[in-house]
C-alpha cells in the first residue's frame, strides 16, 4: 500500500487538501487501483457513520428518575433570579417543594424589605379606614387568608386571622413532625427548608418590629399574617414530604 | 410530519424550554424524553455503553442548571448537543482518558472486532466504533457521525486541526478493516 498517498485520502475525501495536493492525489488515483480501492472503502466508512448518526437509540432503562432526584434540590438559586412579581396570566407550573419553598422565601424576604420601607415612610392609614375599622367587630377571617385586625389592651392593632396560641401550637406540631421525619429527607431538601424557614422567620420578626413602630399600618399587619401563613404552609409541605418518603 | 404539525411541535418545544427554564420539572421531563435518545447515542458512541447512562444523566442535570443561559440564538437541540459534547469531554479529562488520545499506540491498529454478528448493521457498526482507541473514536464520532468540522473539534478538544485530521484518518482506516473483514475477523486471524 502506498502510505504516502493513503495517508492523504481522508483529507482528499473531505476536500481538506490544498488545490495542488488535491490534483496530485486525483492523478495518482487514476493510475493506482489499490489506492482507489482504499478510497472507496473510506467512502463506505463515512457513509456508514452517517447512517449510524441518523439513528438514535434510547437507553435501555428509563434514566428520568435519577435525573429528577438530582434536579430537585438546586433550583433555589434559580428562583432567586425570578422576578418577585407574579405573572398576570395564570400559568400551569408544577413546582417541587424546594422550588415552592424558595419562591415563598423570596417573596417573604422581598416583602420584609418592603415592610421596612413602608414602616419608615408610609403615611398613616386614612381616617376613613380607621373609622371603618373601629366600627367593625374583631372577628377571624373566614377563609384564613384575609387579615381582619383587632386592638389589644394597649390599643395596638394585631392580626386575628389566627390567634397566637393556635398559631404557635400548629407551628410546634409541624416542627415536631418535621424533626421526627427529618431522617427521611435528603440533606439538600432539609437545608433548603431550614434556610427558607429562617428567611420567613426573619420576615415575621421584621414585620412585628415594623408594626410596633406603626401599629395602625394595615399593610404591615397583612404582611405579618401572610408571612405566618407562608411559614405554616412551608412546614405543612415539608412534614407531608416526610410522610411521603415512608 | 406536516408543516403545520412541525410548527406546532416547535412551538411546544419552545414553550417547554421556557417553562423548564422557569423551574417547571414536568416541562423539563418532556424535553428529556424528546432528546434522550440522541444524547444517549452520543455518550454511548463517545464513551462506551458502560458509562452512557450515568453521563446522560449528568448531561440532563447540567442542562437543567444551565437552562437560564439558553438565549435561543441557536436551536435548543443544537445547544443541548454542544453542552452534551462538553460534558463528555470534561468527563474524559476528569478520568484522564485523553492521556491516550494522541498517543501513537501501534497496538491500536489491532483493535479487536469481536462483536458478535447481530444481523443489525447499524448496531454492529456502533459496536465497532466502541472498540476504537479513545482518541480515534472521539474524533470519528464528532466528525463523521455528529457532523462537526475539524476546526470545531480542535477548539472543543484543545488540539491542533492537523491532529484532529490525523486521528480521523486513523479511525477510518481501522473501521475500514472492520467493514472489509467483518466482526470477529481479527479474532479469527489471531486464533
Amino acid at each position: 500500500m502506498h502510505e504516502e498517498w493513503t495517508d492523504k485520502l481522508s483529507d482528499f475525501l473531505d476536500g481538506e487538501l490544498a488545490p495542488d495536493e488535491q490534483r496530485a492525489v486525483e492523478s495518482h488515483l487514476r493510475g493506482c487501483a489499490e489506492c482507489a480501492a482504499v478510497l472507496e472503502d473510506l467512502k463506505r466508512v463515512v457513509a456508514r457513520a452517517r447512517e449510524a448518526g441518523a439513528v438514535s437509540r434510547p437507553p435501555q432503562a428509563d434514566l428520568w428518575a435519577g435525573i429528577a432526584a438530582r434536579i430537585d434540590a438546586p433550583p433555589a438559586a434559580r428562583a432567586a433570579t425570578v422576578a418577585p412579581f407574579p405573572p398576570k396570566a395564570p400559568r400551569r407550573f408544577a413546582f417541587t417543594l424546594p422550588q415552592l419553598a424558595a419562591a415563598a422565601a423570596l417573596v417573604a424576604a422581598v416583602s420584609g424589605a418592603m415592610a421596612w420601607q413602608i414602616a419608615g415612610r408610609a403615611p398613616r392609614v386614612p381616617a376613613a379606614v380607621d373609622a371603618r375599622r373601629a366600627a367593625e367587630p374583631a372577628a377571624p377571617a373566614s377563609d384564613g387568608a384575609g387579615a381582619a385586625d383587632s386592638t389589644d389592651a394597649a390599643g395596638r392593632i394585631v392580626p386575628v386571622v389566627m390567634a397566637d396560641a393556635q398559631y404557635d401550637a400548629a407551628v410546634a406540631d409541624l416542627e415536631g413532625a418535621l424533626k421526627q421525619g427529618r431522617g427521611r429527607l435528603d440533606a439538600a431538601t432539609i437545608a433548603i427548608v431550614e434556610h427558607n424557614l429562617e428567611i420567613i422567620d426573619r420576615a415575621i420578626d421584621q414585620a412585628r418590629e415594623a408594626l410596633a413602630a406603626d401599629p395602625a399600618n394595615t399593610y404591615l399587619s397583612g404582611h405579618l399574617v401572610e408571612a405566618r401563613r407562608r411559614k405554616l404552609d412551608l412546614l405543612r409541605r415539608a412534614a407531608a414530604l416526610t410522610s411521603e418518603s415512608d | 410530519m406536516t408543516l403545520s404539525a412541525d410548527s406546532t411541535a416547535r412551538r411546544g418545544l419552545e414553550t417547554d424550554v421556557a417553562l423548564a427554564a422557569a423551574g417547571d420539572a414536568s416541562a423539563f421531563e418532556r424535553l428529556y424524553r424528546t432528546h434522550v435518545a440522541r444524547i444517549h447515542s452520543l455518550t454511548r458512541r463517545m464513551l462506551g455503553t458502560h458509562e452512557a447512562d450515568e453521563v446522560t444523566q449528568d448531561i440532563f442535570v447540567r442542562t437543567w442548571q444551565k437552562l437560564g443561559q439558553f438565549r435561543g440564538e441557536s436551536a435548543f437541540s443544537t445547544w443541548l448537543h454542544r453542552l452534551a459534547v462538553n460534558v463528555v469531554i470534561e468527563r474524559r479529562r476528569t478520568f484522564a482518558i485523553n492521556r491516550e488520545r494522541m498517543a501513537d499506540d501501534a497496538s491500536a491498529l489491532d483493535f479487536v472486532t469481536v462483536a458478535p454478528a447481530r444481523g443489525d448493521l447499524t448496531v454492529d457498526f456502533e459496536h465497532a466504533i466502541e472498540q476504537l482507541p479513545a482518541g480515534a473514536r472521539e474524533i470519528l464520532v464528532l466528525h463523521d457521525v455528529e457532523g462537526y468540522k475539524h476546526r470545531e473539534i480542535a477548539s472543543m478538544l484543545g488540539i491542533a486541526t492537523g491532529t484532529s485530521k490525523r486521528q480521523l484518518h486513523r479511525a477510518r482506516m481501522l473501521m475500514r478493516r472492520y467493514l472489509a473483514e467483518g466482526p470477529g475477523a481479527n479474532e479469527k486471524r489471531h486464533s
